[in-house]
């Protein structure tokens, strides 16, 4: 017989989709930790989100929701950056080009909060979000002006160099 | 039947029922049998997420609020072959550990 509840498990991209679902179809919402950079700086590698569940119908040029992608058969969250008749443009605001057009049954849910070394992060207003998303649609966004707001960065926040 | 001297935890009663419960999404995905409290609207993967062995899953099975904690060991007794004491210490230390992080609750 075996021992005590074990705690954490590694799941797949289907096995987090199915678990999310069944979180949010209770209605609640589901927070986890992002992995990768395709959301980069809006969202990190280890932040945590929370995603709660949607009308389809309300979805708005510039939210960032969740969806299973089926060729990479994993969970991605990226932001809407159009729409296409019935369908939903999505790119990752650090990808140089879009997924593609999903139909708006395959959004899983609504990120509603970015947590980063346990505090929130601000994600901006209506406005903010659509301007992300035009400037994100164009290229512009991660072809030039985040790496010149890193350039910046660097110029007046160099990185402190280690003392021998 | 008779019962053997238990080592039964303080929170656990032998004759009281056991359910689970509904603020916990419970789901065999994959290899695992996945648990994920609701707290306060949320189910939180990145803090309290749960897998039960096969152990776990078959106690969690039977909780179907009609049997006393006294009941689950006799049946897992008859269905395995180990020791009542054995499996009355494996009962009560998975349920002890569930109702602890609020996903068992007794009835009544």
């Amino acid at each position: 017989m075996a021992d005590f509840p074990e705690l954490e498990a590694k799941l797949s991209g289907s096995a987090l989709t199915e678990l999310m679902c069944s979180v949010l179809e209770k209605g609640a919402s589901f927070r986890f930790q992002a992995k990768g950079f395709s959301m980069s700086p809006f969202i990190r590698d280890k932040d945590v989100i929370t995603v709660a569940r949607v009308q389809k119908e309300k979805l708005q040029t510039g939210d960032v929701v969740a969806l299973m992608n089926p060729l990479k058969k994993a969970v991605i969250v990226h932001r809407i950056v159009g729409k296409a008749g019935a369908g939903i443009l999505l790119k990752g605001d650090n990808c140089d080009t879009p997924d593609g057009i999903f139909a708006p049954d395959a959004i899983i849910g609504l990120v509603t909060k970015v947590e980063r070394n346990g505090k929130k992060v601000r994600s901006g207003g209506r406005s903010a979000k659509r301007l992300i998303a035009f400037i994100s649609r164009t290229g512009i966004l991660n072809t030039l002006i985040l790496p010149l707001l890193r350039k910046i960065k660097r110029t007046f926040c160099p990185p402190q160099s280690l003392s021998a | 039947m008779t019962q053997e001297n238990q080592t039964i935890p303080a929170q656990i009663h032998p004759d009281k029922v056991y359910i689970t419960s509904e603020d916990v999404v419970a789901r065999q995905i994959e290899d695992e049998f996945l648990l994920v409290p609701i707290a306060s609207g949320i189910g939180d993967m990145e803090d309290a997420l749960y897998t039960l062995n096969e152990t776990g899953r078959l106690i969690w099975a039977k909780l179907d609020s009609q049997k006393t904690v006294n009941m689950i060991i006799d049946e897992l007794t008859e269905e395995y072959d180990a020791p009542r004491q054995t499996i009355s210490n494996d009962v009560c230390g998975i349920l002890n550990e569930l109702v602890r992080l609020n996903m068992v609750l007794p009835v009544g």
